[in-house]
């Protein structure tokens, strides 16, 4: 016992505090020509663990605008917040909501001043540009942004995101002689994928499951609302109809 | 970068109506370096039994002729063929005799066997590198691009397909999962079996 005192005393430990943690669950955005789709699940979890079944990482911002945060769930959570904060100070000053290519930007900046302690969170910003069309900008954690038409992101982006080339992109695949693949899909269409991309995603990813969320950004007098009506678990989240409007659509994942 | 991602490759292989297809890219590489777009992983047993097997280059050749020479071994000493669930068990217990050092292999096996009655039953299987097999019912992947095979498969495949069908799901399956992968593609070659042929044909792929 003297020795292993003795050893104790001389030998200095060392603790390393890690400050990041992975949180699972998968996010995912499709642009449509006059619409959005922003979804994510809402499992959470820490290694083998379920924190939570139910967490969401989909925000709406704005009614024009829809924040998907994935990574490290206290950075996401702490980073909305201040993203909203921001979008907050913006309203007072000019006296309306930041159009979504504005906020794309300031996410970059907001996420570059972190450079050396990032927010360790993949970011994809849905919702409708000032022309009215459907948008989607992902980023990385220091801030590099692109605007696509769509994109997945998290614990399964790698089994989500060749189904969405394959489907929204229509890579590998050639139209019918005479034809051309759309460049934008009915939002039906865009629905349905997003969906059987999840079940997909729940059915062979562990930290994929439980609920999902989607949030449906409609440009202002957009004829997608029909059919949107009879979509089974959709709620409206906004109080006008004659701007932009947001729904939600939440749907069971499998639990195991 | 683990031994299993240094050649790089994929394969994947699914059930269909009275049918079965395996698939693989072409690629074999050196890390990041791309050494050959024309590497088959994929070979012949039998006339009904197709053997993939991506992972470390050097093990594809040596398992190939120990797994050619295992069946000729079988095929004179029962003088009959090898059944694809009789051959899935020889793959295994061969892979597990390495136990504490294995071939850096994960097989596919894609097949019909024969039922009592004189039908046909598609097969399919693979095992992990020390041979522990996995039965499924649907589709089959392994390799580098393993996740993203496993992705698309689950979005695209379906019970009961006919050939055709079974070949275009397979191949868009394989074209848009190694697309996404670093380490695999670089051309690829698909495989239908059915009852009275076999029908091999290689895509055009992107070759980036």
């Amino acid at each position: 016992m003297p020795d292993t005192l003795s050893l104790s005393q001389s030998q200095p430990q060392q603790h390393a505090f890690n400050p990041y943690t992975e949180n699972g669950g998968t996010i995912l955005a499709i642009a449509g020509a006059d619409f959005s789709v922003i979804a994510g699940d809402t499992r959470q979890s820490e290694g083998y663990n379920i924190q939570t079944r139910y967490a969401p990482k989909v925000f709406r911002l704005t009614d024009k605008a829809v924040l998907a945060v994935n990574g490290f769930a206290a950075d996401g959570n702490m980073f909305v917040k201040k993203v909203r904060q921001r979008l907050e100070w913006y309203r007072h000053a000019h006296a309306k909501d930041m159009p979504i290519r504005a906020i794309a930007r300031l996410i970059q900046t907001m996420l570059y001043s972190r450079r050396f302690f990032p927010y360790y969170v993949y970011n994809i910003l849905g919702g409708i540009e000032e022309d009215g069309t459907g948008a989607v900008y992902s980023f990385d954690p220091v801030g590099s942004y692109e605007r696509e038409a769509c994109r997945a992101a998290g614990a399964a982006q790698s089994l989500v995101q060749p189904f969405l080339d394959n489907q929204i992109y229509f890579k590998n695949q050639t139209p019918a002689p005479g034809t051309s693949f759309p460049r934008h899909l009915p939002l039906s269409t865009v629905l349905s994928l997003v969906i059987d991309s999840f079940t997909s995603a729940t059915e062979r990813h562990i930290e994929v499951g439980d609920g999902l969320e989607i949030y449906v950004v409609l440009a202002k007098n957009s004829p997608s609302i029909q059919g949107l009506r009879d979509v089974r678990g959709v709620s409206e989240l906004t109080s006008t109809d004659d701007g932009e409007r947001v729904f939600v659509v939440r749907r069971e994942l499998k639990k195991d | 970068m683990s031994i299993m991602q240094y050649n790089g490759g994929s394969v994947i292989a699914m059930v269909g109506k009275d049918c079965v297809a395996i698939a693989s890219d072409l690629r074999l590489g050196s890390q990041a370096l791309g050494i050959s777009s024309n590497f088959q992983r994929v070979f012949p047993i039998t006339d009904r039994i197709y053997l993939g097997l991506p992972g470390l280059a050097t093990d594809v050749t040596t398992l190939r002729e120990r797994f050619r020479l295992r069946v000729n071994m079988y095929t004179i000493k029962e003088e009959r063929e090898i059944e694809p669930e009789a051959f899935a068990h020889l793959v295994s217990s061969t892979l597990y005799e390495h136990r504490f050092g294995p071939y850096f292999i994960e097989p596919v096996i894609a097949g019909l066997s024969k039922t009592p009655t004189g039908g046909i039953k598609p097969f399919i299987a693979a095992t992990d590198l020390i041979g522990c097999i996995n039965f499924a019912k649907d589709f089959v992947v392994a390799g580098t691009a393993s996740a993203k095979l496993f992705g698309v498969a689950e979005g695209l495949w379906e019970p009961d397909m006919e050939a055709e069908d079974l070949f275009e799901t397979i191949s868009q399956t394989l074209l848009n999962a190694v697309d996404r992968d670093a380490f695999s593609g670089w051309g690829a070659v698909v495989h239908v079996i059915t009852k009275d042929k076999v029908i091999t044909r290689k895509l055009k792929a992107r070759m980036d």
